[in-house]
């Protein structure tokens, strides 16, 4: 099997693995015991958590761990301050309190949605368009939130220059005597093995990740949170996580998430070269197909393992079927909006026609990758991709 | 593609049965295009529509037969013609057979219409049935036999209709499936009412029905046994979700809709469980001249039931009115149940037609 699907799920490596194991069985204990075991396994959490801090630049105390990026993008919008009705809706006629860019995943648009939100335009690569953003950045707005890397196209957004701008927006409510906070949230779910990251450079006051997308386990997350910024948690209980997150605390999953990240380390510049020419190879031989391929996102500013593309005309879910029996796993769009049947918001953003957004792959390379397998993958595509122009009677 | 081969289009549901049909008109030379009908998308609380997973097993099966592939989006006609007409003859205190409404209507009227619009020569489905010159056929899997949901299909629709697993019994589709490699070749048969998926009718109509409490009654001493959250909501002979307590169980006898009365008792051989006469109304004939004169017929009374003597005659004729009598008793259908005739027992007995019980 070739896989090139790393965008939708990574194995769990044999270190992470081995890692959680003693965590899952003997090390069983409930960190909140009293008893001396119990303690043990509670620093072994809270180092853990400190290695998955330190990896941003931040303190194990800042960090929530929660069951995914879902959690935590959910999470993080409870740091607005919104006023719900007792029956629990939100008044009508309100003015947004956040802004996301409309390429999210639907873990932050649904969630955004719940507190009222406005939506920031994209360019046809997926950057944001920050003169939108200027322009909808009123005084109401108190969370601002991108992603850090489009979980589709893979276009990285300046997350930089757009947290200056809200430091300047800030300084100028200030001066307008305004104290609406304004934070910046980004889901930083894909790229945490292919980018250096620091929150402080980055300039989030809430930052989510995701230990599913690193050859850590599913269903482990982690929620960064700025020490000025208040959040109200989702599930109550036992007080567990500084009494935002309750219920025992995932130790096994923390301490897998930790030691995924600990093997990507200090290897992101290497990971970047790696994939930006297997890549590289892969448009080539992509090229070579009978329907002409539109390589889509924005290549200045892409993780070096993605590499969206669409053959206009053809039919992704046919391919995807073709290939499946050739042993090659690859995705049209995010998995759960493709899996509901629906056109991807994403490329619909991005301005492509009905025929190119249904022409549409998600080809995400990793760990499972390398030139050889890349290259017979390749050719495989342009097979099944040949096959379908001719039984539509296409010729280029 | 040989130009002059016929063209079929072929209702794929995403099950192994129509995969298998698919198979089969390939094989036998037909130009086959994969047709899946969205007939219900809606995700009610609580309950997850497949759709989306039965249109993905549809396709992948499709594309690995090199067939082309088709949606037919037929969701507002569905819900118009089956779920409208459902929902009223429950509200009427009947128990309704939607899938016979839908081949009646959607399949093998709306799908028959369009896709001899765009081409088809045919159409065909992977139901367990045979046919011979719009006759309807006893299939040759006596246990699984769908005739029953069939019979009030026009004769005009199934001239134009191919049943492909006609001669073929479950096990043997199975296997053909494993030999061809379709990955559905062991998926969990779908149940019921097709879009009502894994839940069952009652959850379906609180979404449409408001609940209203009334008392559960035993019918031999009019005692009051426990309560109920809506008379529609009951069907006859049922007895779970009564919640009657231990000991044995309770069968619901009788409605009374206008007082919000669920009748129930212990007895299994209470007359109004059983009946060797049963009024029928809605008669459909698919050939009435093949109705033998004695009126000596077998009738189903359920998908998969036994095939029982009977006798037919009508009652009022003009009106489509008729009675069905049975040398012994019988149990009882639920009002708004199908009655299908048939000439005999054996694959290949013509199914005569049928009405819907008073």
């Amino acid at each position: 099997m070739i896989y090139l699907d790393h965008a939708a799920a990574t194995p769990v490596s044999s270190r992470v693995l081995k890692a959680m194991t003693p965590y899952l069985t003997e090390q069983f204990f409930n960190p909140s015991a009293a008893y001396l075991p119990a303690k043990r396994v509670r620093e072994a959490f809270d180092t853990a958590k400190g290695q998955i801090a330190n990896f941003i630049g931040a303190k194990g105390n800042d960090l929530v761990i929660t069951s995914g990026a879902t959690e935590a993008n959910a999470l993080a919008f409870t740091s607005v301050k919104a006023e719900f009705s007792a029956r629990g809706k939100l008044p009508t006629a309100i003015a947004p309190k956040i802004l996301v860019l409309e390429t999210e995943h639907s873990s932050v648009l649904e969630n955004a949605r719940r507190y009222g939100c406005e939506t920031i335009r994209v360019d046809h690569t997926g950057l944001i368009d920050l003169t939108d953003l200027r322009a909808k950045l009123t005084d109401s707005v108190e969370l601002v939130s991108v992603s850090l890397a489009n979980n589709e196209l893979g276009t990285i957004q300046p997350l930089a220059e757009i947290a200056e701008l809200l430091r300047q927006t800030r300084l100028s409510r200030l001066q307008r005597g305004i104290t609406t906070q304004l934070l910046l949230h980004s889901d930083a779910s894909q790229g945490l093995a292919l980018l250096e990251l620091n929150v402080a450079r980055l300039g989030v006051d809430l930052l989510t990740l995701n230990a599913a997308k690193v050859s850590g386990p599913k269903g482990v997350g982690a929620l960064y949170v700025g020490h000025h910024v208040h959040l109200s948690p989702l599930v109550a209980g036992g007080g567990q996580e500084r009494g935002l997150r309750a219920g025992t605390e995932n130790v096994a999953g923390a301490i897998g998430f930790a030691a995924a990240l600990e093997a990507v380390k200090g290897h992101t510049a290497a990971a970047r070269k790696k994939y930006t020419r297997l890549v590289e190879n892969l448009k080539s031989e992509l090229s070579q197909a009978k329907a002409p391929p539109l390589f889509l996102g924005c290549p200045k500013h892409q993780l070096a393992n993605f590499l969206p593309v669409s053959f206009p005309g053809l039919d992704a879910e046919r391919l995807i079927y073709l290939l499946e029996e050739q042993g090659v796993c690859v995705s049209t769009g995010a998995a759960c909006a493709a899996s509901k049947g629906e056109p991807s918001h994403v490329l619909r953003a991005i301005g492509l026609s009905p025929a190119e957004i249904a022409g549409s792959l998600r080809l995400s390379l990793g760990v499972l990758n390398d030139e050889a397998n890349v290259r017979a993958a390749g050719q495989l595509i342009c097979a099944a991709v040949n096959a379908e122009a001719e039984r539509l009677g296409y010729v280029r | 593609m040989s130009a002059k081969s016929p063209t079929v289009f072929l209702g794929m549901s995403g099950g192994v049965d129509s995969s298998v049909s698919a198979v089969l008109l390939k094989e036998q030379g037909y130009h086959v295009v994969g047709v899946y009908m969205k007939n219900w998308s809606k995700d009610l609380p609580g309950m997850k529509c497949p759709w989306a997973e039965d249109l993905a097993d549809a396709k992948r099966v499709a594309v690995k037969l090199g067939l082309d592939f088709l949606v037919f989006d037929f969701e507002k006609e569905y819900k118009a013609k089956v779920v409208d007409y459902m929902l009223s003859e429950f509200r009427a205190g009947r128990t309704p057979n939607p899938d016979i409404m839908c081949n009646a209507e959607i399949k093998f009227k709306l799908f028959l219409e369009e896709s001899l619009k765009r081409g088809a020569d045919f159409i065909a489905t992977g139901h367990y049935a045979g046919s011979q010159d719009g006759r309807l056929l006893l299939s040759c899997d006596a246990n699984k036999d769908q005739t029953y949901f069939l019979y009030r299909i026009s004769r005009a629709a199934v001239k134009k209709s191919l049943f492909p697993l006609a001669q073929l019994k479950k096990p043997e589709v199975k296997r053909l499936a494993d030999a061809a490699g379709l990955a559905n070749a062991h998926k969990k048969e779908s149940m019921g009412v097709c879009f009502v998926g894994d839940v069952g009718m009652k959850d379906f109509l609180r979404e449409y029905i408001a609940p209203q409490p009334g008392e559960i009654r035993e019918l031999e001493t009019d005692r009051v046994l426990g309560f109920h959250d809506g008379a529609v909501f009951y069907t006859l002979g049922q007895r779970h979700g009564l919640y009657l307590g231990g000991g044995l169980p309770y069968y619901v006898v009788k409605k009374d809709l206008k007082k919000n009365l669920v009748y129930v008792s212990k007895d299994l051989n209470s007359q109004a469980l059983w009946t060797s006469e049963l009024s029928l109304e809605n008669l459909f004939f698919r050939s009435p001249s093949s109705l033998p004169r004695s009126g000596a017929i077998f009738v189903r009374l359920r998908h998969r039931a036994p095939l029982l003597a009977a006798r037919f005659e009508f009652t009022d004729r003009a009106k489509g009115l008729g009675k069905v009598t049975f040398p012994a008793p019988v149990k009882r259908p639920a009002s708004g149940q199908s009655a299908v005739f048939y000439t005999g027992t054996a694959p290949g007995s013509v199914c005569l037609g049928g009405g819907i019980l008073v």
